[in-house]
């Protein structure tokens, strides 16, 4: 009993604390100023209601689809991220002039004015480490480091002058995933999510699946939601395991104990709801609703046991290991399933050249050959289902590395490395709207700056959402006292890779 | 030395001429609080109406320098030029009047007011040098600009027809245009800056202050050319850096103008230009992906009863009406439901029934939406036996029978349907029958591989 008075004593301590002077004195005045004028008014209609902001549909149920501006080509996307940024030297930059120069000191002109994240001093140039070839009716040229993806390159766009303005993982990260290198924007998945809501309403609009080791430099901020309510966030599944922690009911708890003890916890919330208004604890009844969905739809659909053996071959898939290659199918499944954005990270592409599996040569090449069928994979799966006809597929880094080997604290290194670069990297698009076998940008001699059809993160950003059904200019949301976008004040359409 | 002392004063214009706005309209207000015989005012009445016209005269004066020294045509600042200088005398005399008299003079009223009207107008009239003459016409509903005469039709930038683009003539439906879009807002017939108007062919000949900036031939040598590849912290820099940038397609196209000839005759075929180039200008009609057919919106109501049965429902995008339709909530959907479906039956564009209970009976159901556009049948019951109702469907282009039991020869009597572009049988005894056959459309039958190579087990 004693136990008891104290939960009591608790809770009103509790509602005091929420009462904040603002509260007082707004209580004050309106009831003061009621009851002066409830004589007047014969006393009728001064019921409370809620306060704050008028509701609407989406505060109910703020994953709810809404349709897009104009008829989006894609519905879903799934991007995969290469975090720590692969060479394009050696995947897809074809630099025959490069290789004349192996070794050779690195000519000032390109060292002028620029800092680089290790290179110091005149380090030497650094020819392709793979072979190339020019595959499929595209003729684009691909290595020999990714012998499978070179099957399907007639279903890619490749942007081959992308640039950032960033030099390090972290704030290059964001700035691909969110359009500002610094914290506090929504990430991509986010704004797509909180535009479009989810179709299926047992699964989360946006998750995001990591292999390689470790989760990318820049933490989560990358796939979170910035300045949108928060359950536009991603939601991290583990892809071994459980997929999302502490899902499944503990041991001794019936289904129908969970779901009495969720409508018990949000008949209270209602309550408080009512009281104060605030549209935060909307989002949570719905997220405690939405959890208890999840609960049968999620373990199903992150389960890949019940694929076929063709399809286990055709990924290279093992299931219950954390691969990228799971990763993928798993992405095919999720967006089978209606979930509008999925987003893989695999890291282990910072080819620095300090260690065997840091090495261009080595430890890119074995990179390569993790993701080099999984995700060829999934183009075909997605292709033979005819998802790929509303899914938009984007795969890149965070930037691209240097034509120069790394020559870290001026010293030689033992094995092959290349440093951060930002000035011209590659990247590729495949899938709903994006033009077949299309191949845009042009760079220099050395694979050094673009010289032609550059492309910005803003550029990439704005097709994508264009791809999606959304002017980038009037697609807003209203923060701190003015409309923020995606691309902030810039990016252009990439016309020539839309279909 | 002194000579900076005019241009320098000629700028001050814009604020000198609010002071006899203020002292005149304040006089004018005072005269019409006189009443007969009432001398009271009289003392602050004479005060307003001379340094009224002191400052209307020095306004005028700095008017004038501002037009001499600042790139404004004649014909633009005349009857400002006229009426500014005409309430600077026309308030003089009304001094004169009252100064030597003991009383508000007879009529003085009317002719106050007169002078309030000049006073007005002339500010009117410099309202429309600096701001534009559309100035306040712009803010007004586009149907009544249209009423008053004026065209809101967007200004548009270059444009270029797929077909017959080499017949355009080079310079006026070329150069021209990309002028107007990007040069003409600060050099136009009104408003010079640096002394140049870039509105026509001849003005574009005459140059500008710093002198020609053609020279035919040679785009390297005219500024026209030059001073836009400058890098933009350049002070020529021409558009100036905070205003909207050329595409590199435009600048590219006005350097060729000028290698040609620089001239009026040319054609834009004669350029030997790439498609690439004017890929950016060419205006595609896009074809659209569901039907043209118009119908009426789906009422909000209507959509909430779907919602609420558990059908995914939306319009295809904001602005359209057609309607999408998915039942990735509703796996128990069968072939009971579908009056369920009556109140969109025309607005119906896609529907999604894929891992639902329909079977066969079904597709009569489905045949009987006209603009149904994309059908996916992924996972479900259907057999395949009455496709040929489909036929139907004519405005069908891609269907979806993944994991379905449908054989090829039942695909076969989709055989030449009107619209159908793609059908996707994956995993069906369709995509397991190798007989190849040709079909009217494209026959997705999957069943990718990707053969085990050397390279996948070297670990390196």
């Amino acid at each position: 009993m004693k136990h008891l008075d104290k939960l009591f004593q608790e809770l009103s301590q509790q509602q005091l604390e929420k009462k904040t002077r603002r509260h007082f004195l707004m209580d004050c005045v309106s009831k003061m100023g009621g009851l002066a004028l409830a004589p007047l008014m014969f006393g009728c209609g001064l019921e409370s209601k809620p306060k704050g902001l008028e509701l609407s549909q989406r505060d109910l149920n703020p994953l709810a689809p809404l349709p897009p501006p104009f008829r989006g080509k894609a519905k879903s996307i799934i991007y995969l991220h290469m975090a720590g940024a692969p060479s394009q030297l050696e995947l897809f930059d074809y630099k025959p002039e490069l290789a004349k120069y192996h070794n050779q000191p690195c000519p000032e002109s390109l060292l002028e004015g620029r800092t680089f994240a290790f290179i110091r001093g005149v380090p030497n140039l650094l020819g392709p480490q793979a072979n190339f070839t020019q595959k499929g009716e595209s003729g684009a040229w691909v290595s020999d480091f990714l012998p499978h993806f070179s099957q399907v390159i007639d279903d890619v766009a490749f942007l081959k002058a992308v640039h950032t303005d960033q030099f390090n993982h972290g704030p290059a990260q964001l700035f691909m995933q969110t359009g500002s290198p610094r914290l506090g924007r929504p990430s991509l998945g986010s704004w797509v999510t909180y535009g479009l809501g989810t179709e299926n309403q047992n699964l989360p609009g946006f998750v995001v699946l990591t292999s390689g080791g470790k989760t990318p430099d820049a933490g989560k901020s990358v796939w979170g939601s910035g300045f949108l309510p928060s359950v536009y966030q991603g939601v991290q599944c583990r892809s071994k395991g459980d997929p999302v922690l502490y899902l499944q009911d503990p041991d001794g708890m019936s289904r129908d104990m969970k779901k009495n003890l969720i409508s018990a916890i949000n008949d209270v919330n209602k309550e408080e709801f009512n009281q104060y208004g605030d549209p935060e604890i909307l989002a949570r009844i719905n997220q405690y609703e939405m959890a208890y969905r999840m609960q049968i739809e999620v373990p199903e659909v992150m389960d890949i046991n019940d694929e076929p053996e063709y399809i286990h071959e055709l990924y290279g898939t093992q299931p219950g290991k954390e691969s990228f290659a799971n990763n993928c199918l798993l992405a095919r499944k999720l967006v089978e399933k209606g979930v509008r954005v999925v987003q893989l990270y695999d890291w282990g592409w910072d080819s620095h050249g300090t260690d065997h599996d840091g090495s261009i040569d080595m430890g890119l090449r074995n990179k390569c050959r993790e993701i080099d069928r999984p995700m060829t994979a999934l183009l075909l799966d997605l292709k033979q289902r005819g998802l790929l006809e509303d899914t938009l597929v984007v795969w890149g880094g965070e930037f691209g590395r240097t034509p120069m080997q790394e020559n870290r604290e001026g010293k030689q290194q033992s094995f092959l490395g290349r440093d951060h670069h930002g000035d011209a990297f590659t990247m590729w698009m495949a899938g709903g709207g994006v033009k077949k076998g299309a191949s845009y940008g042009i760079t220099d001699d050395f694979g050094f700056s673009g010289v032609d059809e550059r492309v910005s993160v803003h550029d990439i950003h704005a097709t994508i959402l264009h791809l999606m059904g959304f002017d980038h200019e009037q697609f807003t949301y209203d923060f701190q006292g003015r409309p923020f976008r995606l691309t902030d004040v810039e990016g252009e359409l990439i016309r020539k890779i839309i279909a | 030395m002194i000579e900076f002392i005019f241009p320098l004063f000629g700028r001050f214009h814009p604020i000198l001429v609010h002071l006899p706005i203020g002292f005149l309209a304040f006089g004018i207000i005072l005269v019409f609080l006189s009443k007969k015989g009432d001398s009271k005012h009289l003392d602050s009445i004479r005060l307003a109406f001379l340094l009224g016209a002191i400052s209307a005269i020095l306004s005028s004066i700095s008017g004038f320098l501002q037009y001499q020294y600042e790139g404004f045509s004649w014909d633009s600042v005349q009857f400002h030029f006229y009426f500014g200088s005409g309430t600077a005398l026309f308030s003089f005399w009304l001094f004169y009047e009252i100064n030597k008299s003991n009383e508000i003079p007879p009529k003085f009223k009317l002719k106050a007011g007169i002078l309030f009207a000049l006073l007005l107008f002339t500010g009117h009239l410099g309202g429309n040098i600096t701001h534009g003459e559309t100035y306040l016409i712009e803010p007004l509903p586009a149907e009544m600009q249209n009423f008053l005469g004026y065209d809101t039709s967007e200004k548009k930038g270059l444009e270029i027809p797929e077909n017959g683009w080499e017949e355009l003539a080079y310079y006026e439906d070329v150069v021209q245009p990309i002028l107007n879009q990007n040069c003409a807002s600060c050099h136009n017939t009104r408003n010079k800056k640096g002394e140049l108007d870039l509105s026509s062919y001849n003005s574009l000949l005459e140059g500008g202050e710093d002198g020609f900036i053609l020279t035919s031939g040679s785009p390297e040598d005219s500024p026209l050319f030059s001073r836009l590849v400058l890098p933009k912290e350049d002070e020529d820099h021409m558009p100036p850096k905070e205003k909207r940038q050329m595409h590199k397609e435009e600048i590219e196209l006005i350097q060729r103008w000028i290698a040609l000839g620089g001239n009026t005759e040319s054609k834009l075929g004669d350029a030997n230009i790439e498609t690439e180039l004017l890929e950016p200008f060419i205006k595609r009609e896009e074809i659209p992906f569901y039907s043209t057919a118009s119908v009426n919106p789906v009422s909000k109501d209507d959509l909430n009863t779907l919602k609420d049965e558990g059908f995914f429902a939306e319009p295809v995008s904001e602005q359209s009406n057609w309607i999408m339709i998915s039942c990735i909530n509703f796996p128990s959907f069968s072939d009971s439901d579908w009056q369920k479906l009556n109140s969109v039956k025309d607005q119906l564009a896609f529907l999604d029934l894929s891992r639902t209970q329909i079977t066969d009976q079904s597709l009569d159901q489905i045949a009987g939406f006209p603009n149904l556009t994309v059908l996916k049948l992924n996972e479900s019951d259907i057999s395949g036996s009455g496709l040929e109702t489909l036929l139907k469907n004519e405005n069908l282009k891609n269907l979806y029978l993944n994991k379905t039991q449908v054989t090829l020869e039942q695909l076969e009597s989709l055989q030449d349907h009107p619209s159908l572009e793609k059908v996707f049988a994956f995993d069906t005894p369709a995509a397991e029958n190798d007989k190849s056959k040709e079909f009217s459309f494209h026959l997705e039958k999957g069943n990718y591989l990707l053969p085990k190579l050397a390279t996948d087990t070297i670990v390196f």
